[in-house]
């Protein structure tokens, strides 16, 4: 089985299972990306190469994953390895006006700029036409605008593979599961790379259901709201779950069982809700909008979280029982769609998802 | 001195092109016109060089057809005038030609149209003699670089004695080919042009009659022609009746197989109308008869039908040639076809060349001859305009769709355009086809229209087809490849580019100015300039409805590299060069190609050739490495 280019093609690309991450861009002159997809613009003959090394979608050894990244066995197959599970909001409004929800990710990121933990930090904003695209930032401001989802994939990983780097500046990433996961994959990886992946200290992960795929959902906008601008998109939580779509000074509403026609089909076999690879994990909270769900997973996302909540930056509560069950229960739902579908579609054993087969009973049953 | 004008009695080598002008200029030619295609192109450059000296007007025409028109112009007012083309400018010409042969002409025309048998630098392969028998005009068909001479000399003489224009036909053996030729006098007098019977076709029909009556004047002239002769043996076991370059294998053919005494030839310099008592006599000679002619069976099927008119007296023939395939009906003859055409029919052996001649051919090609693909010239800005092409396509993910038309770009559907065009036919083609494949967006075609056209196409024959685009609101992207000159035949000039054939400063038509007086939306580019041409193409892809021009302004890299120094000093750093490293993978000498860049496989970097590179420093933009450095030359 080829391992570069070709493989890719093969695996990924020509059966539509492309998550857009980014990870397999500006390494090579062969693979660019056009609004939500990757692109080949030539053949490379290689047969082992980072695009197929680094690709989500390639294949993935879950649990080795896993294990090299917090040691111990994958026990907690619902939200993934966590010290802690809380909730949490941002102190000052000024990150609640602007983010989705709690405001944690912009506030956490904001902070670790100003303590210097990092000097920079990788992270996604979405162009006019709401397509995201990746972005290095160094200020509050630059945070500021970069808050906001369009529920696009975009190549974020794209401007980590491609600088400008100095060559000294610590990283911070904010990233969807599938672009985490990446992440994971390429500091994984030992192919010889420029990209600066032992500096990337900081990952906060966004908790994800799907994406949807730009072409046929803009056309759709389009045609439902007669080619105005889209000011902002927003899902709400359960168990309202709408899609609020901000048109000139209106917000209108459409129910995600019309929506749904339009997700990606590389979501629908993805089986990580909550970036379960990330230092971090940030999502929303059901029925508190102002609140964050969040997931310390190693001790230096831990340490972050510990000094900001010092510093007076974030404030935090446990998270309610009944919301964390829930949390687990659609996590979990994420996992056993992915396996279904990839079932249904016959991936064959040791196809792009790795797991034991015990840990697939576990998640089924 | 320029050859062609070497006085009288002087014996000099020419080629056939130029032996045709010298025999124009011998009649006292005073106006010629052409547009230029191989292998007729050094015809009117050889006259446009001499045009000052002889005081006689020579020009490019924009096509084949206006050309043409040009020369019956002066035809009209009395003068001997000379329109030189290849077979597919005779297409262009003809709708005039298949007129002009009902009106008739005043003074000597001659339409001279080499033919490209093999199609070697050709879109098609076409025998364009049908034409004469289309039009009813007479034909002449000359067998060495003497003859034709001589015959574009005669040729003048029996236009003004039939009142018609009178084609040639040459083929690239006789075009290309150099020879001595005996030179005549060049006359000293000037004609006086002057306008005086009206010429129209109408009557049509008694007009039609009265050229068929011309051919049969022209049939007497040929019965007595000394250009139609015969050597061999009174009752030959073979005849072969050839005719052109037919007529030079067929004797190296009979030559090489010492047939002289068992095998009879006859030269047919007048192939039509047929000198029906000529032919009638060569035919008694012989009950087998081998027809030897380039591209199709025209003497063959002519003289078939000529026996069969007189079948009764002449009794039975056996008939060979391209219709019971003896020779091959395709592709260019040569005399090895032709020896073994014979040695077939007259069961004998013969060995041209040892057999392991071929063997140790093969095995220096192999170890001498470096390997290199037709392709594009090292710094041609068509390589650069394909590689945007081809990246914009890509990116718009619709499987857009590249036509095109004749031109060096034509080598766009090949590996040095990345194989991006994806039709070739006619001059201007690309933007015909276009106007169809424009409207097709209201059946659901969604794949985005474009085509590619060079500079001189464009006022060949793209124009109309542009006026078209836009008054029935064809949807495409024209991507009008502007490199300053008509570089596939020879760099002749155009009216784009400020001069004339003669050299002469003309006024320059300016190609935006005329795409936006037709309509169009016309935006401008360099194509050495990758990203920001690739840009440009996406978004005129993506953007904007009805005919969109995008003018790609680079001069040819042939005319520049006579004109001016490199433009860059491109180097390779091979310490950043990644070689065959995921990475890169060799982009450069793996997939844009350029001749200039090399691989060294010893040290698994890329090299630059500098005997071959121009230094257009397009390969410093598509290096993922930045190891290709350019420094202003």
């Amino acid at each position: 089985m080829n391992q570069g280019q070709k493989g890719l093609i093969e695996k990924v690309l020509s059966k539509d299972m492309c998550a857009a991450c980014g990870a397999c861009l500006a390494l090579c002159p062969y693979l660019k990306s056009r609004q939500d997809k990757v692109i080949k613009l030539d053949d490379c003959d290689l047969t082992v190469g980072r695009c197929y090394a680094y690709c989500p979608r390639s294949q993935v050894d879950w649990e080795g994953l896993q294990k090299k990244i917090f040691g111990p066995a994958y026990e907690a197959i619902e939200l993934g390895t966590a010290r802690k599970i809380l909730m949490a909001r941002a102190k000052d409004p000024v990150w609640q006006g602007k983010a989705q929800t709690g405001g944690v990710v912009s506030a956490l990121i904001d902070f670790a700029l100003q303590k210097k933990i990092i000097q920079k930090a990788v992270l996604t904003q979405r162009k006019d036409d709401l397509l995201p695209f990746g972005r290095i930032i160094s200020d509050r401001d630059q945070v500021l605008s970069s808050a906001g989802s369009s529920y696009i994939s975009g190549p974020t990983l794209e401007v980590l593979n491609q600088g400008p780097w100095q060559g000294e500046e610590r990283i911070g990433l904010v990233g969807l599961p599938c672009q985490i996961l990446a992440l994971a994959k390429m500091k994984d990886s030992t192919l010889p790379t420029q990209t600066p992946l032992e500096r990337v200290v900081l990952t906060i992960g966004l908790f994800c259901t799907w994406a949807l795929a730009y072409k046929p959902f803009k056309a759709f906008l389009e045609a439902r709201f007669d080619h105005q601008p889209i000011n902002k998109l927003d899902i709400t939580p359960p168990p309202e779950r709408l899609l609020r779509v901000w048109v000139g000074d209106q917000v209108q509403e459409i129910s995600l069982d019309v929506i749904r026609d339009f997700i990606r089909p590389a979501c629908r076999v993805c089986p990580d809700m909550t970036s379960e690879f990330a230092d971090l994990s940030v999502g929303t909270v059901e029925g508190m909008a102002e609140w964050n769900t969040l997931i310390v997973r190693t001790e230096r996302g831990e340490e972050v979280v510990e000094r900001a909540l010092e510093a007076n930056i974030i404030e935090i509560r446990p998270l309610p029982a009944e919301n964390l069950s829930h949390l687990k229960e659609a996590s979990v739902l994420k996992k056993q769609r992915a396996l279904t579908v990839l079932k249904e579609q016959g991936e064959p054993e040791g196809g792009y998802l790795n797991l034991s087969q015990e840990l697939r009973e576990k998640i089924l049953s | 001195m320029n050859p062609i004008l070497n006085e009288s009695g002087k014996i000099e080598l020419l080629m056939g092109n130029e032996a045709i002008a010298r025999g124009a200029l011998e009649a006292g030619v005073q106006v010629c016109a052409a547009y230029p295609g191989n292998p007729s192109s050094e015809i009117i450059a050889s006259l446009a060089a001499v045009a000052g000296v002889r005081g006689i007007h020579v020009e490019w025409s924009v096509n084949e057809k206006v050309a043409l028109e040009v020369v019956a112009g002066a035809s009209f007012a009395g003068l001997r005038g000379l329109c030189a083309m290849k077979q597919n400018g005779m297409n262009v010409a003809c709708d005039f030609l298949l007129n002009l042969n009902l009106t008739g002409c005043g003074g000597g025309l001659v339409v001279l149209v080499a033919d490209d048998p093999g199609a070697l630098s050709s879109t098609n392969e076409e025998d364009s003699r049908l034409y004469a028998k289309l039009a009813g005009l007479p034909l002449l068909e000359p067998a060495t670089i003497q003859e034709i001479k001589e015959m574009t000399l005669w040729a003048f003489d029996l236009s003004e004695a039939l009142g018609l224009p009178v084609l040639i036909r040459s083929a690239t053996r006789i075009s290309h080919a150099r020879s001595n030729v005996l030179l005549g006098d060049l006359p000293k007098e000037k004609r006086l042009p002057y306008f005086d019977a009206p010429r129209v076709t109408f009557p049509v029909v008694k007009n039609h009659q009265r050229l068929y009556d011309k051919q049969i004047q022209a049939a007497q002239y040929f019965e007595i022609s000394s250009y139609n002769d015969y050597r061999g043996p009174d009752k030959p076991e073979l005849l072969l009746l050839t005719c052109g370059s037919g007529w030079l294998y067929a004797l190296e053919a009979v030559v090489s197989l010492d047939l002289s005494q068992r095998v009879g030839l006859a030269k047919l310099g007048t192939t039509w109308p047929l000198p029906t008592a000529w032919v009638l006599e060569q035919l008694t000679k012989a009950q087998r008869i081998l027809f030897v002619e380039e591209v199709d069976p025209f003497l063959e099927n002519n003289i078939k039908a000529l026996f069969a008119q007189h079948n009764m007296d002449l009794g039975g023939k056996r008939f060979f040639g391209k219709a019971d395939r003896t020779l091959p009906e395709t592709g260019e003859l040569n005399p090895d076809i032709v020896i073994r055409a014979i040695q077939n029919l007259l069961d004998i052996t013969f060995q041209s060349r040892p057999p392991e001649y071929a063997v140790r051919a093969k095995e220096a090609v192999q170890q001498h001859v470096p390997g290199r693909d037709i392709g594009f010239c090292a710094g041609c800005p068509h390589r650069a305009t394909y590689w945007a092409i081809k990246n914009a396509l890509a990116l718009d993910g619709r499987k857009g769709i590249l036509l095109g038309d004749i031109g060096c770009y034509s080598l766009g559907m090949g590996a040095s355009g990345f194989f991006q065009m994806k039709t070739l036919h006619a001059m201007g083609s690309g933007a015909g086809l276009a106007c169809g494949l424009g409207q097709l967006k209201r059946f659901g075609l969604d794949q985005p229209v474009l085509t590619v056209c060079g500079d001189s196409t464009f006022f060949h024959a793209v124009m109309p087809a542009l006026a078209n685009a836009r008054y029935n609101g064809a949807d495409f992207l024209l991507l009008l490849l502007d490199n300053s000159g008509t570089a596939m035949t020879g760099f002749q000039p155009h009216p784009g580019t400020g001069k004339k054939a003669s050299g002469d400063p003309a006024p320059v038509l300016d190609l935006k100015t005329i795409c936006r007086a037709l309509g169009a939306e016309v935006e401008e580019a360099d194509p050495f300039q990758l990203t920001s041409t690739t840009e440009a193409i996406l978004r005129l892809l993506q953007e904007g409805k009805g005919p969109r021009v995008l003018i790609l302004r680079r001069e040819c890299a042939l005319i520049r590299g006579k004109q001016q120094k490199k433009l860059f000093q491109v180097t390779i750093d091979r310490e950043r060069c990644l070689g065959d490293q995921c990475g890169c993978n060799r982009l450069c000498t793996r997939v844009y190609k350029c001749p200039g860049l090399i691989w060294d496989p010893m040290t698994g970097k890329a090299q630059i050739d500098e005997a071959i590179c121009t230094g257009c420093g397009v390969c410093a933009e598509i290096c993922p490495a930045s190891a290709i450095g350019k420094e202003a030359a």
